[in-house]
C-alpha cells in the first residue's frame, strides 16, 4: 500500500507539492488527473528520489516502509518505478546493456541470483515480443534515434523487466498515436496483478478508456482537490479544469 | 625576418646534447656516413630549436622546458629475459593477450627473440631491427629518416620558425639524433596479414632511463595492414620516452593502427607519428593514453594522392595530476581526399587534457572534406581541458568543419539510470564509457575494441559482465 501523507516538495525556491495526501491499496490502479502546472510530473519524481526536488515536509510509505530517505536506485530496489514522460537519451551505451545492468543491480539488491548473459536475452526476447518491439532495437544506443512510440514500449519493457511493486506512469499517452497508445496500454493491463499497485498520471482522459483505473483523483495546486471512480475521468473529459483553475486548452 | 636569438640553455637541455656527444660514435649506424650525417644534422637542429616551450604556439599548453627537469641517462641494454607474465604485468593481461605477431622492443633495442620475425615472414611481411637498417641503409629510408616534421605544404616555410607550430621538430630531432633502435616493417604489393602486428615497447626496469626508439612501416600497394603500438614501463622508477613512428601507405593500401600508452605514473612519453598516405588509401588510427604524468602525442599527416580517407580517434583518460596533449597537423596537399578526428578526453581529479588539430588545405586540394572535434568530460572541478582548432584553407571548394564540447556528467541521464535501480557509481561509470565508447567504436576490430573497453572499465573500477 502507498500512503503519501502531507506531503510537500519545491524546486530552488518555488513550493509545487502543497501538502498532498493519497492512498493506493495494494492491487489497485489509480489515476492522476489535474491542469498542467498542478504538481503531477512533480509527484512523480519525487516519488522516485529526483534530487532536482526538494520535500520539505510529509511522508511516502510504500508497503510501510518510508522511502523518502532512499537513494533513486534503492527505491527502484525496494519496487518503485517511474515510467517517464521523456525516457533519457543515452548515446554510446546500448539498450540491452542498460537492461541487464539495471536488471542484474536490482536482482541483486533484492538479493536474488543475477542473470547470466545467455538466460537474459531470453527473458528480454520474450517481453519484447509481447511488446512488439524489434530485438535489433535492443542493439542501438538506448533511445537514441527511438520514435516516441518506440521510446515509450522501452519504458514498459523495463518496467516489464525490472517487476516492480508501484508503477509510476508519467504522461505515458503523451506524443502517442492510437495503434502506439494501445500496444502500451495493453503491457501495462499484462502487468496488473493483485501485488501491484499503479499511479497513472495523465493530463487527458484518453489513456483510461484502456487502462481503466479504480480510482480517479484530480490534482490542482499540489494537492489532491477531488477523488472518485472511473467516471470522473469523463465527466473531467466533458468539463475540463476550469473548476480547478486550470486553464482552457 | 629573423631576429638574431639569444641562446639560453636549461640543464636538460645541455644534458641532451652532452650525452649525444658522448654516445655518438657507438650509436647504430654510426659507422655508415648517411646515417650520421643525418644524426649530427638532426642534433644541431636540436641545439638551435632547444626544448619546445609554452611561447611556442603548437606547445602552449604543453610547456615542455619548463615540465622537464633533468635528462635521464639512455638505457643500456640489459639483453635480460622478459617473460610473458612480465609483458602482462605492464600491459595488461587484455592488451597483452591480443591475438597478433607480436613485435618486441625492450629497453631501446630490438629484441628478436621475442619477436615472430619467421612467422611474419611465412606472412608475406618483411621486419627488420632498426640498428641493423642503420648499418646498411637502404636508399627508400634515407628520406624518411631526414624528416624533420616541419609542415610540408610550404605555405608558411617564409615565417620565422616555430611561431607557425610546424616549423622543425625538436623532438624528432632529438630522436634521429638519438634512437637505439627499434623495427622496420614492410608489406609487399597486395600481402594481407591474417593477424595484426604489434608492437610492444618496455623500459625502465630500475633506475630513470631515458628510451629513444622508430618503428617505420611501408605498406605497398594493396597492402593489408593492422597495426598495435603498445608503451609500457617494467616497474622503474623513472622513464622518459621519445618514441617515433613513420607509415609510408602504399597506394590502395588499408591500415589499421592504435596506439596503447600504459606507462607508469612517473613516465613521460614523447610520441610522433608521421604519416605519408598515397592514393585511395583507408587509414584509421586510434590512441589510448591512459598513463604516465606526462603525454604528448603528436600526429602529422601528409596526403599525398587523391581519394584518400583518414580517420583518426583519440581517448585519454587522466586522473591526479595527469596531463596528455594531442596535436595533430594535417595536410591536405591533393584533391579528393578526407580526414576526420573525434578526441575525447575523460579528466578526473587535477589532470589537463589537451586537443590541437590544424588542418591544411593546399590551394590544389578542392574537393577536400575535413572534420574534427574535440570533447571533454570533466569529472572533477580541478580538472581542465584545453583545444584549439585550425583550419588554413587555401582551397575554394572544400567542406571543413570543428567543433568542441566540454562538460560534465548529465544529472538527468544519472537520474535515469538510478531510477533504474543502477547504484550511483556504477551509473557514473556508465556514462564515462559510454563517452568513451563513441571513440571506441571507431576501432574497426574487434577483439582491440573489447580488450579497450576493458582497460576502461578497470580503470573506472567496475566489473564488466
Amino acid at each position: 500500500m502507498l500512503e503519501i501523507k502531507n506531503l510537500h516538495a519545491r524546486i530552488e525556491e518555488k513550493e509545487i507539492l502543497k501538502g498532498l495526501d493519497l492512498t493506493i491499496p495494494t492491487g489497485e490502479v489509480h489515476a492522476i488527473m489535474g491542469p498542467n502546472g498542478s504538481g503531477k510530473s512533480t509527484l512523480a519524481y519525487v516519488l522516485a528520489g529526483n534530487e532536482n526536488y526538494e520535500v520539505t515536509e510529509g511522508s511516502v510509505k510504500w508497503n510501510g516502509e518510508e522511502i523518502l530517505d532512499m537513494e533513486p536506485d534503492e527505491r527502484a530496489a525496494t519496487g518503485v518505478f517511474l515510467a517517464f514522460q521523456y525516457p533519457m537519451e543515452i548515446p554510446g551505451v546500448a539498450t540491452m546493456t542498460f537492461l541487464r545492468t539495471a536488471v542484474n543491480a536490482v536482482r541483486k539488491a533484492r538479493g536474488m541470483e543475477e542473470y547470466s548473459t545467455p538466460e537474459f536475452m531470453k527473458v528480454v526476447r520474450e517481453k519484447a515480443n509481447e511488446l512488439q518491439i524489434n530485438p535489433e532495437m535492443l542493439k542501438r544506443p538506448l533511445n537514441v534515434g527511438f520514435s516516441g512510440g518506440e521510446k515509450k514500449r522501452n519504458e514498459i519493457l523495463q518496467m516489464s523487466l525490472l517487476e516492480p511493486s508501484l508503477c509510476v506512469l508519467d504522461e505515458t499517452d503523451s506524443g502517442l498515436d492510437i495503434d502506439a497508445l494501445r500496444i502500451v496500454a495493453e503491457g501495462v493491463n499484462a502487468l496488473r496483478s493483485e501485488k501491484r499497485s499503479m499511479l497513472v498520471i495523465t493530463h487527458y482522459q484518453r489513456l483510461l478508456n484502456y487502462i481503466v483505473p479504480d480510482r480517479v483523483h484530480v490534482m490542482a495546486d499540489g494537492k489532491v482537490v477531488r477523488s472518485g471512480d472511473a467516471d470522473l475521468a469523463l465527466e473531467l473529459e466533458e468539463t475540463g479544469y476550469a473548476e480547478f483553475g486550470g486553464k482552457a486548452a | 625576418m629573423d631576429l638574431p636569438v639569444q641562446q639560453f640553455r636549461s640543464e636538460i637541455e645541455q644534458e641532451l646534447l652532452d650525452s649525444f656527444a658522448a654516445l655518438h660514435d657507438a650509436l647504430p649506424g654510426a659507422q655508415n656516413d648517411r646515417v650520421a650525417k643525418l644524426r649530427s644534422d638532426a642534433m644541431e637542429r636540436y641545439a638551435s630549436l632547444g626544448l619546445p616551450h609554452r611561447r611556442i604556439e603548437a606547445w602552449k599548453y604543453t610547456d615542455l622546458r619548463a615540465r622537464l627537469g633533468e635528462a635521464y641517462p639512455m638505457v643500456r641494454p640489459s639483453g635480460r629475459p622478459i617473460d610473458q607474465a612480465e609483458i602482462e604485468k605492464g600491459l595488461g593481461p587484455r592488451v597483452a593477450n591480443l591475438d597478433s605477431y607480436r613485435v618486441v622492443i625492450a629497453e631501446g633495442e630490438f629484441r628478436s627473440e621475442l619477436s615472430d620475425v619467421q612467422a611474419l615472414k611465412e606472412a608475406g611481411a618483411e621486419l627488420r631491427s632498426l640498428a641493423e637498417t642503420l648499418e646498411h641503409l637502404p636508399d627508400d629510408l634515407g628520406p624518411l629518416l631526414a624528416e624533420t616534421g616541419e609542415q610540408r605544404s610550404g605555405f608558411e616555410a617564409a615565417r620565422p620558425t616555430g611561431r607557425s607550430g610546424a616549423g622543425p621538430d625538436p623532438i624528432i630531432a632529438l630522436n634521429m639524433a638519438l634512437m637505439t633502435g627499434g623495427a622496420v616493417l614492410r608489406l609487399g604489393d597486395g600481402v594481407s596479414l591474417d593477424k595484426p602486428v604489434h608492437v610492444i615497447h618496455l623500459d625502465g626496469a630500475g633506475e630513470p632511463v631515458s628510451s629513444v626508439t622508430r618503428l617505420i612501416v611501408v605498406t605497398g600497394k594493396g597492402a593489408s595492414l593492422d597495426l598495435i603500438e603498445s608503451y609500457a614501463g617494467l616497474g622503474g622508477r623513472g622513464l622518459q620516452r621519445n618514441a617515433l613512428t613513420q607509415i609510408v601507405a602504399g597506394a590502395d593500401s588499408h591500415i589499421e593502427h592504435t596506439k596503447i600508452q600504459r606507462e607508469e605514473d612517473e613516465a613521460v612519453h614523447l610520441s610522433n607519428w608521421l604519416l605519408t598516405l598515397h592514393e585511395n588509401v583507408r587509414y584509421n588510427g586510434f590512441q589510448y593514453t591512459n598513463g604516465g604524468e606526462l603525454a604528448r602525442n603528436d600526429v602529422r599527416v601528409l596526403f599525398e594522392g587523391e581519394g584518400t580517407v583518414m580517420n583518426f580517434s583519440a581517448a585519454s583518460l587522466l586522473k591526479s595530476r595527469q596531463h596528455a596533449d594531442t596535436t595533430m597537423v594535417i595536410e591536405h596537399l591533393v584533391p579528393h581526399c578526407t580526414s576526420r578526428e573525434l578526441y575525447k578526453a575523460v579528466l578526473d581529479d587535477e589532470s589537463r587534457g589537451v586537443f590541437q588539430a590544424k588542418v591544411i588545405v593546399a590551394r590544389d586540394a578542392q574537393k577536400t572534406d575535413g572534420k574534427q572535434m574535440g570533447q571533454a568530460l570533466l569529472l572533477s572541478e580541478g580538472a581542465e581541458f584545453d583545444t584549439k582548432p585550425e583550419l588554413e584553407i587555401f582551397a575554394d571548394d572544400v567542406v571543413c568543419g570543428h567543433g568542441a564540447t566540454s562538460g560534465q556528467i548529465d544529472e538527468d541521464l544519472l537520474f535515469y539510470l538510478e531510477a533504474r535501480g543502477i547504484p550511483e557509481p556504477q551509473a557514473r561509470a556508465l556514462l564515462v564509457q559510454a563517452f568513451v565508447g563513441e571513440a571506441l567504436e571507431q576501432i574497426d576490430r574487434e577483439p582491440l575494441r573489447d580488450a579497450l573497453t576493458g582497460v576502461t572499465a578497470d580503470w573506472l573500477g567496475v566489473k564488466l559482465d
